[in-house]
Parts: C-alpha cells; sequence; structure tokens
C-alpha cells in the first residue's frame, strides 16, 4: 500500500520532469539535425546524421552569433561589476550611516521598485538618443550601470543584520565608515553578494526589451535579440533557430548546473526575476 | 591596516580591469570593418544599410572594388533584416543613427522624403544622372518633382517556378500552365482543377478527390495567400480591380473583393495552397515548401530566383502567371539607395551614392545573379548570368508587356500598413467575410493615413 | 602598531572640536558612499518617470516635432477600445495563470516534501525554465507549437493551429508561462511546508487527521503568508508579461493575447505614437502602484491581526 503511493508519487513528479524537459530536450535535438532531415523526417526524429553545420552558420555567417555572445558577456560584466559595486556602497549608506534625508531617499529607491521595464524604454529610448548612444554598447550598458534598487534594498537588509557590536569594535579601533564596509560588513555578507551577483548574470543575460529597443542590426546587440530576430528573418528554418535557442540557453544552464544550490536558494530568498 | 588597503587595492584592480577589458573589448568589436589596409587612420567611414542578403553579398564585392578606387573612403555595410527594417530605420533616422544610405522601396520612402530626411538626388547628383537607370524606378521614386534615391534594383514582374516532377505526375504539360486562366467565375476557370490535381494528402488523395483531407496536406499545389507582391496584388490588377488610388486605399471596391474571395477559396475551399496559420507570418514559407519539394507551383519574381536556383535540387521552370479577366497584370517594383539628409560625410557620401548608380558599380548586383540591376547599363550581366544558368528569364520580363498595377505607395504607409495588415490576415484566415474584412481594412488604412 | 596607535589618538583629537563638525563629516561620508547609485536612480529611474508623464500629453511620431496635445491622447487611448482589450486581455492572463500554477506549485510542493530520495534534483529541474531567457523560451514553443514541422502536433498526429487559432491562441500562451513558472512557485511552497513546525502536524495526526484533513486544516492555513508572497509576485509579474508574447504571437490573432505590455512597445516602436504609449505607460504604472499599496496595506493589517 505504501509503496504504491511512493510509486504514484515518483510517476507524478517523474511526468512533471519530463515536461518540463522536453521543450529543452526537443529544441536541442533540432538544432543537431540537417535542415534536410527536418523537412523530410518526423520533428520528433533523432537527428541523423549530427551535425553542427546550424551551429557553425550561426557562429561564423553573417548572423555573427559569436559576435553577440561576445557583447552579451562583456554587457553582463560591466553591469554585474557596476550593480554590485555601487549598490553595496549604498546599502552601506542606507544601513549603517546618519545624513540627513536618508529615510527619505531610501523611501524613493523602494518605490523605483515598483516601475515596470516596459514604462521605462520609452523615456529612456528618447533620452539615450538625445545622448546619441543609439545603437552604441554604452547605451545599452549605461541606464543599468550606475544602480540596482533591489539589489541595494537586499543588501541593505542583509547589512542591518550584521551584529553593531562588530561595527562598534572596529569603531573603538579607529576604523572609519570606509574601513568597516571592507573590514567588517563585507567578509560577513558573502552569501548575499553572491545571491545578488548571481541574480544580476542572470537577468542581464536574459534581458531583452532595452536591448531589443536600443539596438539596431548585429553591432552591438545581445544574444537574446540576436535569437529574436533570427527567428524573423529565418522564419521557418527551425534547426537554426533552435541552434540559437540552444546558445542562448546553454551558458545559462552551465552556470545553473555550477551555481545549482546557490542559485535555489537565491530564489527562495529573493523571488528575484 | 593593511588589510583595507589590499582589499581596496583589489577592488580597484578589479574594477580597473573589468572596465579596461570591457573597453578593449568593445573598442576591438566597434572597430570591425574598418580594419585592413584600407582602415588607415582618417578615413572617412560611409555606412550603407540593405535588407537583402543575396544583395549584400554583391555589393561586398562592389564596394571592395570601390575602396581600391577611393583608399580614402571606407564603405561599411550592414544588413537589416527585412521584419525589423522599417522600424528601425524610423528610429534611427530619428535618433540620428541611420546609415549614411540606406535603401527604400516605393512603399515607405514618401515619409522620408516628405521630411527632409533624404537627399534629393537630382540636387546631389545633378538631374541628367536619371538617364542612366530604368525608367520604371525612377518613375516610382520622384515624388514632388525630385528623385529621392539611386535606383538599385528592378524586380521586373511576377511568374510562376514550377517543380517538374511533380507536373508529370499529375500528367501536366508545363507549356499548358500557360494557357490557364483565373476567374471569380467557376465556369470560365481552368485554374483551380488544375491546382487541385497538383494538391495532395497524406493518403495520396488529390484535393479533387472526395476523400482528400484538408487536414494532413503533403504537397500543396499553389501559393495563394497574404503576399502583396507576389500574390494578391496581381489578382486585383488582373480582375481590373484598384489597391489605391493615390495615397488613398481603395480595397473594397468589388473588382477587389472578387480577387481577394478567390484566393481566399483556393487556401479555404479548395485546400490547394499552404494554410494563412503557416504564410499570414512568415513570408518565406511558401518559398521554403517550393525548394523542398513540397508545392508544385510557386508564385513568386526574381528577387526569389536565386533562392530557388540554389535551394531546388530537382527540375524546376518558369511559367507566366495566370490569366485573369482582364489577362495577366503584374506589379513591377524597384529599391532605390538613398542619401541620409543628416549625414555627417555628405561629400564622401554623395561618392559612394555615385559608384552605387554606376553601371561598374551596379553589375556586382547582376553578375551573381542576385537581383536585376536598375542601371540600365548593367542590365544585360544579370541575364547572361542566367543564361549561363539555362535559365530563362524572359517570362518575368515579359509579363510587363499587358499591363502593369502600381506598386503601394504614399506617406504614412507604415502606419496604414500597421493598421490594415491584422485584418487582412483575419480575412486570408477566412475569420471574417471577404468584403465586410476589406470595408474594414480600407477604413482602417484610410484613418491611419489621417493620423 | 605604534603608528596606528598614533593615528588612533590623532582621530580622537580631531573629533573632539564638535559634534556638529563630525556630523557634518557623516553626512559627506554617507553621500559620497550613495552617490553613483543615486546618480543612476535619478537619471535612469526618476527621471524617466517624469519623462514618460510629459510624453504623455505630446503627439509625437519620431520624425516629425513633438506637439503638445493636452488630454487628447488621454482621450484616444481610454476610448478607442484597444487598451481596453490590452487590459482586458492582461486580466483574463492573470485570471488563467495563476490560480493553475498555483494550484500545480503547491501539489508539487507537497509531494516534494516528503522526503523521497530525489526531491531535490526534481526540484532543480523544474526551476530550469524560469532561469532561462524568456525570448528563447518563447521561440522555442513558437516551434513547437508551429503547424508545420513544430513538435506537438507532431506528438498528437494531427494538424492543430494553436497560435493562430483566436481561440487557442491565448491559453497556448498561458500554457507556456505556467510552464515557465511553476518550478519557481513551487520553490516557495516547499520553503513554506518545510517551515511548519513538526509539532503541528503531530498534533493533528494525533487529533486523528488524516492526509488531506492535514493539508486543508493545517498545511494550508500556515502557508497563507507564502500563499500571499506568491499570489502578489505573480499578479505584478503576469502584468508585466512581454518576453513570450513578442516572440509567440506578437499580440495576435485579432489582438487576443495583446497584452499590456506588448500593446505598449508596438504603439511606440511600431505605430510610433510615442503620446499613446506613454498615457498606456502611465496608466499601467498606476495600477501597479495601486496593486502593491493594497498589498501593504493588506499586509500590515494581517501582521498587526497576526500579532493579537
Amino acid at each position: 500500500m505504501k509503496w504504491t503511493r511512493t510509486l504514484l508519487v515518483y510517476l507524478v513528479l517523474l511526468t512533471g520532469a519530463a515536461l518540463t524537459l522536453a521543450p529543452f530536450v526537443l529544441s536541442v535535438m533540432t538544432a543537431f539535425k540537417t535542415p534536410e532531415q527536418f523537412a523530410r523526417r518526423s520533428s520528433l526524429s533523432w537527428p541523423d546524421p549530427v551535425t553542427l553545420e546550424n551551429f557553425g552558420v550561426l557562429l561564423t555567417g553573417r548572423t555573427e552569433f559569436g559576435r553577440a555572445i561576445v557583447i552579451t558577456v562583456l554587457a553582463a560584466l560591466l553591469l554585474v561589476a557596476g550593480q554590485l559595486l555601487f549598490s553595496i556602497m549604498a546599502a552601506y549608506a542606507f544601513a549603517r550611516m546618519r545624513f540627513p534625508g536618508r529615510d527619505a531617499l531610501f523611501w524613493v529607491y523602494l518605490s523605483t521598485l515598483m516601475i515596470p521595464a516596459i514604462v521605462l524604454v520609452i523615456p529612456l529610448y528618447l533620452m539615450m538618443a538625445q545622448l546619441g548612444l543609439r545603437n552604441t554598447f554604452w547605451g545599452l550598458v549605461l541606464p543599468f550601470a550606475f544602480a540596482s534598487p533591489y539589489a541595494t534594498f537586499l543588501l541593505r537588509e542583509y547589512f542591518r543584520g550584521i551584529p553593531q557590536d562588530l561595527v562598534d569594535a572596529a569603531r573603538l579601533d579607529g576604523a572609519n565608515a570606509l574601513d568597516v564596509l571592507v573590514e567588517v560588513v563585507v567578509p560577513l555578507s558573502r552569501p548575499i553578494i553572491a545571491t545578488v551577483t548571481l541574480i544580476t548574470v542572470v537577468s542581464q543575460w536574459n534581458s531583452f526589451l532595452w536591448p531589443r529597443v536600443i539596438t539596431t542590426g548585429n553591432d552591438w546587440r545581445p544574444i537574446t535579440v540576436a535569437t529574436a530576430s533570427l527567428q524573423s528573418q529565418y522564419n521557418g528554418n527551425w534547426t537554426l533557430v533552435m541552434a540559437a535557442t540552444t546558445l542562448a540557453v546553454v551558458p545559462l544552464l552551465a552556470l545553473f548546473l555550477v551555481f545549482q544550490k546557490q542559485i535555489v536558494r537565491s530564489i527562495a530568498i529573493t523571488g528575484f526575476k | 591596516m593593511a588589510k583595507r588597503s589590499t582589499v581596496i587595492a583589489i577592488t580597484v584592480a578589479a574594477a580597473v580591469v573589468i572596465v579596461g577589458a570591457v573597453g578593449a573589448g568593445v573598442a576591438v568589436l566597434g572597430s570591425r570593418d574598418t580594419g585592413g589596409a584600407a582602415g588607415a587612420k582618417g578615413d572617412t567611414t560611409v555606412t550603407v544599410r540593405v535588407w537583402d542578403e543575396q544583395v549584400a553579398s554583391a555589393y561586398e564585392q562592389s564596394f571592395q572594388a570601390f575602396e581600391d578606387k577611393n583608399p580614402d573612403i571606407d564603405v561599411k555595410l550592414t544588413v537589416v533584416p527585412w521584419a525589423d527594417y522599417w522600424t528601425k530605420l524610423r528610429t534611427d533616422v530619428a535618433g540620428k543613427s541611420a546609415a549614411d544610405i540606406f535603401w527604400v522601396n516605393n512603399s515607405y520612402f514618401a515619409d522620408y522624403a516628405d521630411n527632409g530626411d533624404l537627399l534629393d538626388i537630382d540636387k546631389t547628383l545633378g538631374s541628367d544622372a536619371k538617364s542612366a537607370w530604368a525608367p520604371s524606378v525612377v518613375k516610382q521614386f520622384t515624388r514632388n518633382g525630385s528623385l529621392w534615391g539611386v535606383p538599385q534594383l528592378s524586380d521586373a514582374g511576377i511568374a510562376v517556378y514550377y517543380n517538374k516532377a511533380l507536373l508529370k505526375d499529375a500528367g501536366i504539360d508545363p507549356a499548358s500552365l500557360e494557357n490557364l486562366t483565373w476567374s471569380p467565375d467557376a465556369s470560365a476557370d481552368t485554374f483551380v482543377p488544375v491546382l487541385q490535381k497538383l494538391t495532395k494528402d497524406a493518403a495520396g488523395h488529390t484535393a479533387d478527390d472526395a476523400d482528400f483531407d484538408p487536414a494532413s496536406v503533403t504537397q500543396y499545389g499553389y501559393n495563394a495567400g497574404n503576399d502583396l507582391q507576389a500574390i494578391y496584388i496581381n489578382y486585383i490588377g488582373s480582375n481590373g480591380g484598384t489597391y489605391q488610388d493615390g495615397d488613398r486605399f481603395t480595397f473594397a471596391n468589388p473588382k477587389t473583393v472578387e480577387a481577394f474571395q478567390y484566393l481566399v477559396d483556393l487556401m479555404n475551399t479548395y485546400h490547394v495552397a499552404p494554410s494563412a496559420a503557416d504564410t499570414n507570418q512568415n513570408g518565406d514559407f511558401s518559398r521554403d515548401q517550393f525548394i523542398q519539394g513540397k508545392m508544385a507551383l510557386f508564385q513568386s519574381g526574381l528577387y526569389n530566383l536565386k533562392n530557388v536556383a540554389d535551394g531546388a535540387d530537382f527540375d524546376w521552370g518558369v511559367a507566366s502567371i495566370p490569366a485573369g479577366p482582364e489577362g495577366r497584370v503584374s506589379v513591377t517594383n524597384g529599391i532605390v539607395a538613398a542619401g541620409n539628409a543628416a549625414t555627417e560625410h555628405p561629400e564622401a557620401t554623395k561618392k559612394v551614392l555615385e559608384w552605387m548608380g554606376s553601371a561598374e558599380g551596379n553589375e556586382f548586383v547582376g553578375a551573381s545573379g542576385a537581383a536585376v540591376p536598375a542601371v540600365t547599363d548593367a542590365q544585360p550581366v544579370y541575364r547572361s548570368y542566367w543564361e549561363n544558368q539555362g535559365v530563362d528569364t524572359s517570362k518575368f520580363f515579359d509579363v510587363l508587356k499587358n499591363g502593369t498595377i502600381p506598386a503601394p505607395q504614399g506617406a504614412n504607409f507604415g502606419a496604414a500598413f500597421g493598421a490594415y495588415g491584422p485584418i487582412l490576415e483575419d480575412v486570408f484566415a477566412g475569420r471574417v467575410p471577404v468584403a465586410e474584412g476589406l470595408q474594414k481594412a480600407q477604413d482602417a488604412a484610410n484613418a491611419a493615413l489621417d493620423g | 602598531m605604534a603608528v596606528s596607535d598614533g593615528i588612533r589618538q590623532r582621530a580622537a583629537t580631531v573629533q573632539r572640536p564638535g559634534l556638529r563638525r563630525a556630523r557634518r563629516r557623516n553626512a559627506i561620508a554617507g553621500y559620497a558612499f550613495l552617490a553613483p547609485s543615486l546618480f543612476g536612480v535619478a537619471c535612469f529611474l526618476v527621471l524617466p518617470v517624469l519623462v514618460v508623464i510629459w510624453l504623455s500629453f505630446q503627439s509625437w511620431d519620431l520624425i516629425s516635432p513633438a506637439r503638445w496635445v493636452g488630454l487628447d491622447n488621454y482621450r484616444s487611448v481610454l476610448t478607442d477600445g484597444v487598451f481596453a482589450n490590452s487590459l482586458l486581455v492582461t486580466l483574463v492572463f492573470v485570471v488563467i495563470v495563476i490560480p493553475v500554477q498555483t494550484v500545480l506549485g503547491l501539489f508539487a510542493a507537497t509531494l516534494l516534501t516528503r522526503g523521497l530520495p530525489g526531491s531535490g534534483v526534481l526540484r532543480t529541474l523544474y526551476v530550469l525554465p524560469w532561469i532561462c531567457a524568456p525570448l528563447a523560451l518563447g521561440v522555442v514553443w513558437k516551434w513547437i507549437f508551429a503547424p508545420t514541422g513544430g513538435a506537438l502536433n507532431a506528438i498528437i498526429g494531427h494538424r492543430v493551429e494553436w497560435l493562430s487559432e483566436p481561440q487557442l491562441a491565448l491559453p497556448a500562451v498561458c500554457a507556456v508561462v505556467i510552464w515557465t513558472n511553476v518550478g519557481y512557485v513551487t520553490l516557495f511552497f516547499m520553503a513554506g511546508l518545510l517551515n511548519i513546525p513538526a509539532y503541528l502536524l503531530e498534533a493533528g495526526r494525533l487529533d486523528g487527521a488524516g492526509p488531506a484533513a492535514l493539508f486543508w486544516h493545517v498545511k494550508l492555513p500556515l502557508l497563507r503568508p507564502t500563499m500571499f508572497f506568491v499570489l502578489v509576485t505573480s499578479v505584478i509579474s503576469t502584468f508585466q508579461i512581454f518576453d513570450q508574447v513578442y516572440a509567440l504571437t506578437g499580440g495576435g490573432p485579432q489582438r487576443r493575447t495583446d497584452v499590456v505590455a506588448a500593446r505598449i512597445y508596438y504603439e511606440a516602436f511600431e505605430s510610433f505614437s510615442f503620446g499613446r504609449a506613454a498615457v498606456m505607460a502611465v496608466i499601467l504604472l498606476v495600477i501597479l502602484v495601486a496593486i502593491t499599496l493594497a498589498q501593504q496595506l493588506y499586509f500590515q493589517r494581517r501582521i498587526t491581526y497576526e500579532m493579537d
């Protein structure tokens, strides 16, 4: 009785896993097929022969997916560095320093969390166009390089949880604000900093709306935009398109497999998207 | 205190390394296409934007030849896919980040011309320059007395690619395709029966068989569908209907309604063409089916000749489009390279435009068979290329002798198309009765023109 | 050591002259720490909101000069039915997606917290779609749903036009969103379930409650805060859904999947009606602020209630 129940539970759970994984598996299978096989045989058939042709076309042809990947990496690198550094500093100011207007400013930060991306895109587009930064790398990253109110918020909460005694002890040792941040707060906050880093990497890698709006053609588009425009250009060339989605998804899957515990925990802590 | 300075030093170093690495990466990415011998300091870079990959390859060679003659000018070519082309062009022109030279077509150039965004070619290259270019294209892109681009491609007319083996299987003589007539009056129509014979389901039943299963078509007869240039504007023309009167839209006239009704019936009643779900948003679906040997007749223009010739591994030929009640009427179309009025390098841009408008510069387009050059003296190269390939392109040109219907044009076409496009999709999908849908589409399009 | 002692003494003497100066120095240090981030917030979050409000009173197609039109954009957006349709579509989205993903997530979480081996791996698998780019997965699903050459029709062996049939398109897009979100929702419910003190469950069992009664009368009430969090964040994110719709349907057929964010995007960057798009953006912002405030109010009241 008990084992049939367990069996049933596994059955349900594995069905769920199969449904979750099927689109990944099917799309990767398609990415390794020749267009001829795709046209002539069932779309569920195994790739035969297995070919790298589609990836070759993407990486060496006019679509310049290699370039798109490099741009994605560079943008993510810069944005992670900028957001992390400046958010840690801001969070520390909010959590541990006293200055007039602090609470009002923090309230402003919190309020900005309610602004949806689609609302920002229109004015940001106009502002970047005014600055002559349309279709440039700097236009792609500038609006997001300085601040992440969300990261600031998460870090501030964590910083506030650090026992005041430790800070006071350092203070008595003559440490100034920077000393305290560098020597006490940051070392004690490694988990939340790791979380914020992962959140930022994932969300930058996946971001689509802003890059789609601010870039044109191959010059500065990241991988998501490259995938979308490939889909509209090579409509129906599904082997090629699935190779593109594979390239867009695999680096994150790899990151996920390496850091899966941290990522799962990060989601659970923060509910990030 | 050593610890703190170390940490800060590491942080600063890390920041410098990251910013430096990203900056270097960006610099490398930003310098492409200006590298090599031609990329010395002080060179002027002229940017050119097009939407067609085939022609882009020909342009690469053409611009290489240009750079050899003009070592102080670099030409940087960008391809922006058709699906994004017009929306991105608008944002780029507004954001002052448009290319120095960009392709425009008949439908969309008027907005930019009216807004003063394009160089007046008569002033830039002199009004005598146009004598070297295909008159039909010059005429198409002349608005308010001025020419707004250097003619580059001329699409000639529309014809029908056919798959010889599929015709043979159905017992149809390719020569008989020349005698086909379509008509809203079923008794005068000889086209549908042929298409039915050429359409098969998974069980091998043809579309005129009672057992035919439209849900499992494995071979389509024809590519009736939501395709302005290849399909419906020619049907409108050959039925004596109109699409536009000046800049205003006129789809709802009875002759146009009949033409659309005929096409919708081919798709949804006779099932001899792919469903609107496949073709509405995928302009290449039918071409791909033809190339894969799953479509017998594929009506299109010379713009697909190269794709068909490269892609099809079966014997194929070209026939005339079916005649309608008014005979064979085809659209013809051209593409021009427009100069950006806001260019920072007017002199260099002028030189590149001059080159693109010369027989020597334009010939590359024809030499690879990618498209018909619009510079008259460059055109023979195109025909001889295809003659050498054993392809007779005369059907695409002959169709124009009988009569043509003007290609869409006018200010605000983009907004109008945005308004009526989705309604036409509904018409082709059979979700709205044809007459009602076209009336709605016409109203929406004209309302959008009025802004 | 001696050097640092010296510095400490000097620091102490410098501080002595007055609290005010120390406070001012603290304030300057605080602003200095905040400066880069504040610059970002002011320029790229606060200023854009002001710009979008200003824009909502303009008529602008990007290439001709912007023109002040007062409330005309508001009038046209509120009366022409296009935006009303988008709001309705978004609402239907919320009504379909949220209950389904909540129930599935809760169900999966109860199965995964039974302590069976392999639960951790499965949990990780379920979260995969959440990690990946919604745009890329939208494109994958576009292929799966494709009427010709698509995987789903090959599986069911029958031709269905999932994304172009008006009755099917919205449920199909909803299914993709649910597929993306279930793992994420599951995570939260797992955390919530694992937080329930064992003694409460034990007490329930001693009272003779079966698994079903235990679930309905003990677990579910205790999951209320989790449930609340999941529902609110899901509603907010569903209101902003864009990438999947862009990839799958572009808002069609017949605007059946034309969610608010997609509508704003198309008004601005395809129709170039920036004024109208700005009005829609302002309205969306107001809606989201209202939802968030309502949540805050409710939350505060709940907490006091639970503390009593």
